[in-house]
């Protein structure tokens, strides 16, 4: 499916020796020792005892001149996850690729994993820098607070810095290493490099899950014990989400790159490659995007489980109008994910045959999107309200609920399961003898389950509280049973099937472009949001419960407010992939020489002193 | 560089586009409660507009339970009328035993038909005070039916109150010497430290025997875990630290130094 059959040309080629090996050896060394001095550094300040037991004069907070010290943590703390969730997704994907290359033995499938690995180096480094910022703005802006999570979790911060350092390395032996070991050898390198970076993300999701929801803690907020505290209720939930929602950003912006390399591609065989390359991006994060809903199910089942109030205040109290905003988000994402299918479509010989079906799919999908967003309270005057009889529209109110919302979702995601299913068949006719009633039974699956999540999404209007919540689950699970057994049958019914033509990668217009960066902006941006509820259902409190807030920024901001933060947090990251985008794409460029021309202009104008200078010499001779 | 500055121009329209939306839903700004300041003279009426103004604000009641809805999609009973159905819920218990029940251990009964899950109002983050759940009571004794608690008013289960504050060790402030401690709150009138016995076990050596979360908890809850040859004192120590007001005064890092000192020993 995510094979390039059709591809044009041969793929550009990737000059990776621009430096010599060991300067590029002592090069890396040296950002490495920088990045471990920095990490160190705050790291030890941390641990410092005159640190950890500050004099009784010392403030709480302090604050800044121009910015609120929360806003200013709040930008720093976002733009370091969400290079941190890149730097620790790219692994993953680059990964896979490799061995799928190794395996199949198709050098493409290495070039494109080496193509995601170039993103990194710079990245990693942009992830340190803005970690040692975050820890530096926590010492100074925020002393009470860090030092309360110092006294908590000291333990947890020399396997910590032991970690990173061992991630640098692995990382950049990667990187540099590639084509220079044996593919198993830097195989082993890239797990390495995956293991070790998914245990320092589960080191620092302890210390911020522990601010949700904490525990290991007695009632006046000392530690009775540090695996209690590092396993608290949405410790794993966090993890696994994370892990998950890393994978469908870091695919979002590995699409952006490929889509920022088309644009600028002279060439036919170029632009095949980073279609290829956007196609792939896209195929992770979508695939990444499709299960997060149940993950994140799973973290709001175990944030209820902890404090029915936190759950109330996150989903029905004050953050729930940001749900209302979230809806509009993830419709834009299966939208436009779906709109990017249907014109990658195009490049398909033998797809024109699907294209009837896009007109259904597209209304699906809006229907859903339309029953997502709908709000169960509207915003209304005094007069409207009292025309409606209240804050709820008598005939939309019925969508604002979650039976509605929860059918509408697996819904959507069914839909955007089906474009990729046609995605994959377009150019295909399946020729096993039971193709007929492999098709049957597909659709077969397809009308039970809808039916299925259709009745339990109007059975839910007619049960109790209890009854009701537990009816989201039979909808997930047949959903997913749905995606898995259509995906199964396909597979042997297309086994040996017979082509109607290739994929002319390259050939997509430039507004398909345009979707992968709508999609890697619209990622990044509910990344933003999401980081913003998951701290700001806390509300008063840093650690819940336990620490409260009494600076002069314990209120909770309106949503439009924190909407500003999170879109001016976005366009800096987005300047700052830039400029990773830019570094990274310098390896394949040709080396600087002057051109003739240029060398002709200056010695034209370095003749008069040549003159000179020979005369001297000439005259010094005589 | 023309398709670069075309990326950027879109992801600012984009990201603005985003901000917009957000801009479309109602606006609204929490701020974090205020501390009221209750009096022991209070009258019925003054505590109900007490009661009221905790409901919405400090005790996040409204968080979760509705007032005067009755539709069937509750996931917290609706608090409409409850000062008449109160005292019919539980058998043997008048209203007011009810409602301090329903607060003080939430638990306890949960009305058919819901499911448990209510927060210790008395607790951080609520922690709510003695006074303060009084005048939430007279409150909801007002929602049909007649408030007849009254500030004097005992109910089950006071004084496990924890006070928010006291639980954030960032804004406890003025700590002691765990030696001064030690006599303040006359843990040196049981508790020799020379190994010469007393009413309670000499502390000479605990730090010996007992872990720095053991310490603890025979702090907070002396009556856990009773040492060998203690049984007659059970209970002793617990009332004593509330007759000298342990509780109340003593801030985290005061207790924290306490047991380190005691862990030293």
């Amino acid at each position: 499916m995510i094979r390039p059959s059709g591809l044009i040309a041969p793929f550009p080629k990737t000059p990776r020796a621009g430096m010599p090996m060991i300067r590029r050896c002592c090069a890396t060394m040296g950002r490495v020792l920088l990045i471990g001095l920095v990490v160190g550094g705050a790291m030890a300040l941390l641990c410092d005892p005159a640190f950890a037991a500050p004099q009784e004069a010392d403030p709480d907070y302090r604050t800044l001149p121009f910015i609120s010290s929360r806003v200013a943590i709040w930008i720093i703390a976002e733009l370091h996850l969400m290079f941190a969730a890149f730097v620790l997704a790219v692994p993953m994907f680059a990964l896979i690729i490799e061995y799928i290359g190794y395996k199949t033995g198709d050098k493409r499938f290495d070039q494109l994993a080496y193509d995601f690995t170039k993103l990194l180096s710079v990245s990693f480094s942009f992830t340190a820098t803005l970690g040692a910022l975050l820890t530096f703005g926590l010492i100074v802006l925020y002393p009470a607070l860090t030092k309360y999570l110092v006294k908590i979790f000291s333990w947890t911060f020399l396997p910590y810095v032991l970690l990173f350092f061992f991630e640098a390395v692995f990382l950049y032996a990667y990187y540099y290493g590639w084509g220079k070991f044996s593919p198993r050898v830097h195989l082993f390198l890239g797990l390495m490099l995956n293991i070790v970076g998914t245990a320092i993300m589960f080191i620092a999701n302890a210390w911020l899950t522990f601010m949700n929801t904490p525990s290991g803690i007695d009632e006046l907020g000392n530690l009775t014990s540090i695996w209690d505290a590092i396993n608290n209720y949405i410790w794993m939930p966090i993890n696994i989400h994370r892990l998950i929602a890393n994978m469908a950003f870091g695919g979002a912006i590995g699409a952006a790159y490929g889509a920022y390399k088309f644009l600028g591609a002279r060439t036919l065989e170029e632009k095949a490659h980073y279609d290829w390359m956007g196609y792939i991006g896209n195929f992770i994060a979508i695939c990444a995007l499709l299960p997060l809903p149940f993950a994140g199910y799973w973290l709001g089942v175990e944030i209820y489980a902890y404090d029915q109030s936190l759950g109330i205040t996150l989903m029905g109290g004050t953050f729930s109008w940001l749900f209302i905003i979230q809806a509009v988000l993830i419709g834009n994402l299966f939208l436009a994910a779906n709109y990017y299918l249907w014109l990658s479509m195009g490049r398909i010989a033998g797809a024109e045959r699907y294209r009837k079906f896009i007109k259904y799919l597209l209304a699906v999908i809006t229907l859903c999107f339309i029953v997502w967003a709908t709000p169960h309270s509207l915003v209304a005057t005094v007069e409207e309200a009292r025309a409606m009889g209240g804050s709820h529209h008598p005939i939309l109110n019925v969508l604002g609920v979650m039976s509605a919302k929860n059918t509408a979702v697996n819904l959507l995601i069914l839909t955007t399961y089906v474009s990729f299913l046609l995605y994959r068949r377009a150019n295909k006719d399946a020729t096993v003898s039971w193709a007929k009633t492999g098709n049957l039974v597909q659709f077969g699956i397809f009308a039970v389950v809808v039916i299925f999540v259709v009745f339990l999404g109007v059975y839910g209007y007619f049960v109790d509280a209890q009854t009701r919540i537990g009816l989201s689950q039979p909808q997930v699970f047949s959903v997913l049973f749905a995606m898995v057994a259509v995906t199964v049958i396909d597979i042997f019914l297309f086994r040996g099937a017979k082509k109607r033509g290739d994929i002319a990668w390259g050939k997509i217009p430039a507004r398909a472009q345009y979707a992968l960066f709508f999609l890697a902006i619209t990622f990044a941006w509910l990344m933003g949001l999401m980081g913003y509820v998951r701290a700001g259902m806390r509300q008063h409190w840093h650690v819940y419960g336990v620490v409260r807030d009494t600076s002069v920024d314990a209120f909770t901001p309106t949503l439009g407010f924190a909407g500003l933060v999170v879109s001016i947090t976005v366009i800096i990251f987005f300047l700052f992939i830039a400029v990773v985008f830019f570094l990274s794409g310098l390896s394949s460029q040709k080396n600087w020489v002057a051109s003739p021309k240029r060398t002709r202009r200056w010695f034209r104008r370095a003749k008069p002193a040549d003159e000179l200078d020979a005369g001297t010499l000439s005259s010094d001779a005589s | 560089m023309k398709h670069a500055l075309s990326i950027f121009g879109f992801t600012i329209l984009v990201s603005a586009f985003y901000w917009y939306v957000s801009l479309w839903v109602p606006q609204k700004r929490t701020e974090p409660p205020e501390d009221i300041a209750i009096s022991q003279d209070l009258t019925t009426d003054e505590m109900v507009a007490i009661g009221e103004e905790i409901v919405a604000g400090k005790g996040t009641c409204l968080t979760c339970h509705t007032m005067g809805d009755h539709s069937t999609t509750l996931r917290f009973p609706d608090l409409d009328n409850i000062g008449a159905v109160a005292a019919t819920r539980v058998e043997g218990q008048d209203d007011v035993a009810y409602l301090a029940e329903s607060m003080y251990d939430p638990n306890a009964y949960v009305v058919p038909g819901f499911v448990a899950g209510m927060p210790l109002v008395a607790r951080p983050p609520i922690a709510l005070t003695d006074d303060e759940i009084l005048t939430v009571i007279a409150y909801l004794q007002s929602l049909g039916g007649t408030p007849t608690v009254t500030m004097a008013t005992t109910l089950e289960g006071q004084g496990q109150s924890v006070a928010a504050e006291q639980a954030a060790p960032v804004a406890a402030g003025g700590n002691r010497d765990a030696e001064t401690l030690f006599t303040t709150y006359l843990c040196n009138t049981c508790h020799s430290l020379d190994g010469s016995p007393l009413a309670g076990p000499s502390l000479q050596g605990v730090g010996g025997r007992l872990s720095q979360a053991e310490i603890y908890e025979s702090i907070l809850d002396p009556d856990a875990t009773i040492a060998e040859g203690f049984a007659a004192a059970t209970g002793t120590m617990g009332t004593l630290l509330n007759a000298v007001g342990f509780s109340e005064q003593v801030s985290a890092q005061e207790l924290q130094s306490l047991v380190e000192y005691l862990s030293g020993l």
